[in-house]
């Protein structure tokens, strides 16, 4: 446990509260990890309602819906958020602020900028250089400075980092709960020669169809082979495409809860990840390695560094079934090599236990903290609120 | 007359920059202050638990005027020697770590594993140090704070050169 020091501790979260993924999902499991270590934490987020918030979440507004980097990001700026976030840091008096994609035109960049003082930073996305971004970097550049330190996810989006920005990041990769993972159970019904899938299988990017497509050439090497996908969506809708000779193998269970998650990704011969993009961490493969699973991912950059560029599971050519379908046969008829790999990776995986991710976070943070001033308003802004009566 | 204004504003455009660039040197300074503070105050505890190492049962008498001697050059050298000083040290615990498996005595174990705790530390705070240093070099080497001295008396960073690999 955390040498008990009690710290005020201010996350801000810059994607809406109330749509799943990977960052909120992050920034909640963190702090719910410091409030349990004993430190006062706040969490400032955009959020749809003020019902059904965490006691732990302040909410910043309604996000907006905008396009951004290829898929639709769910943030929040303007005048009235950026003085909900000046008065959540001057109430606050925190020792610390953690800011999540500062870089991300949100309220964590509107943090950053309102505020002085200890700050880290921590960036989830691995993008490829886009031509835009020579047009933000002087904007962002000033700002991005005041982190006292940054943390990266990935390997991958410590580079990204370092190209766009031109500054350099520790790499502390997302967390899980590694205990609930490990102790998964094995059921029959879905394990032998079978596939496992899970997420929002209708969204493209999440790539079931590039399984699906790879499917008839797996099936005329494994004739037994079945697939099983797991989480929300319409079933009838995505068996449309599909062969009609197929769709008996295919087997939709909708959401499923944390427990029978842990014995899915136990029980499956293989767990396929095919997404296109739009990933920054890759939990869910953490998860499965956790879990022992055997893994096959595309080589997008964030699962790629994640698998140990393939050393703790195999990658394909991202949205290459030909490829997909090759790396699937040959591990189903390599049973030793596949097992072998899996438990390389279970081991592995243990180094996302929140105990040791939060750990490596606080240890951040006492980086931050060692000037031993607290997170104040920033000078510009400060008489910015004495001017407009706010203080 | 409308020139007037243009030139007025354009003065008014400029002394708004200069202070908005001296705000933000300043700010980089102390973020470079912060970084060392906490830098030296790991390197300083490494340096106690190198010389508490020196007299325990782990190491031989010639290990033990090695790190004593390398410990003490760490903590009087000044900055700019600084981190020669610490990679000798460095050096001096990595031939000593190489066999820490076979270490008995709890009490020895303690102080390695206090060790290797710390090691990872001064990692992450030299990457904090020295990113801190890199961007404060770079705003600074830009011709309009050098031209107006926007960075005042403060001195100029110290880079902080430490091997690695070493650790």
């Amino acid at each position: 446990m955390m040498p008990i020091s009690k710290k005020r501790i201010g996350i801000v979260c810059p994607y809406g509260w109330d749509t799943p993924g990977g960052v909120q999902s992050h920034v909640g499991d963190l702090a719910q990890y410091l409030i349990s270590a004993g430190h006062n934490v706040s969490v400032l987020a955009p959020a749809l309602s003020d019902e059904n918030l965490p006691d732990y979440v302040v909410s910043a507004g309604r996000p907006i819906a905008i396009p951004y980097n290829g898929a639709v990001a769910r943030v929040l700026f303007g005048p009235i958020a950026f003085a909900r976030v000046r008065q959540w840091i001057s109430q606050g008096n925190f020792d610390v602020l953690h800011l999540h994609e500062p870089a991300i035109p949100s309220i964590s960049l509107l943090a950053c900028w309102a505020a002085d003082g200890p700050m880290v930073g921590t960036f989830h996305a691995a993008a490829k250089r886009q031509k835009v971004s020579f047009a933000v970097v002087p904007f962002l550049e000033p700002v991005i400075e005041k982190l006292t330190a940054r943390i990266a996810v990935s390997e991958a989006a410590r580079e990204t980092l370092k190209e766009h920005l031109e500054t350099d990041a520790i790499v502390v990769p997302n967390g899980i709960y590694a205990d609930r993972y490990r102790d998964g159970v094995l059921e029959p019904r879905w394990s032998g020669n079978t596939l496992g899938f899970i997420g929002r299988f209708q969204e493209p990017r999440k790539g079931l169809s590039i399984l699906l497509d790879a499917l008839p050439r797996v099936v005329s090497a494994f004739p037994d082979i079945q697939v099983f996908v797991a989480g929300p969506g319409n079933p009838d809708e995505a068996l449309e495409v599909i062969e009609p000779n197929l769709r008996d193998r295919i087997h939709f269970l909708g959401r499923i809860s944390e427990k029978e998650k842990a014995n899915f990704l136990t029980s499956v011969g293989l767990y396929i990840a095919p997404n296109t993009g739009g990933e920054s961490f890759g939990i869910i493969l953490a998860e499965a390695l956790a879990s022992g699973a055997s893994v096959i991912a595309s080589d997008i950059p964030a699962f790629d560094s994640l698998l140990g560029h393939g050393k703790y599971g195999t990658t394909f050519t991202s949205e290459d079934s030909k490829d997909l379908s090759a790396k699937i046969v040959d591990l189903l008829s390599h049973p030793d090599e596949r097992l072998k790999k899996a438990k390389l990776g279970k081991e592995y995986a243990q180094s996302f236990d929140w105990d040791v991710v939060a750990e490596k976070i606080f240890d951040v943070y006492e980086m931050a903290m060692a000037g031993g001033r607290k997170v104040t308003l920033a000078s510009e802004n400060r008489s910015w609120n004495k001017f407009l009566g706010r203080e | 007359m409308s020139s007037l204004l243009i030139l007025i504003l354009i003065v008014a455009f400029f002394a708004w920059y200069l202070s908005y660039s001296a705000t933000r040197l300043d700010r980089l300074h102390h973020r470079v202050e912060t970084s060392w503070a906490n830098l030296d105050s790991l390197l300083q505890r490494r340096a106690a638990i190198a010389i508490e190492i020196a007299r325990s049962e782990i190491s031989d008498p010639a290990a033990s005027l090695l790190l004593t001697f390398a410990a003490h050059q760490a903590r009087e050298a000044s900055i700019k020697d600084r981190s020669q000083a610490e990679s000798g040290l460095s050096g001096a615990l990595g031939i000593l770590l190489e066999g820490a498996d076979e270490i008995s005595g709890a009490h020895e174990k303690a102080l390695v594993l206090e060790l290797q705790e710390l090691n990872s530390k001064i990692k992450m705070a030299i990457a904090i140090h020295v990113d801190a240093v890199n961007r404060t070099t770079m705003v600074r080497a830009k011709p309009i704070i050098r031209l107006f001295r926007l960075a005042g008396n403060a001195p100029e960073p110290v880079v902080y050169e430490f091997e690695d690999d070493v650790l």
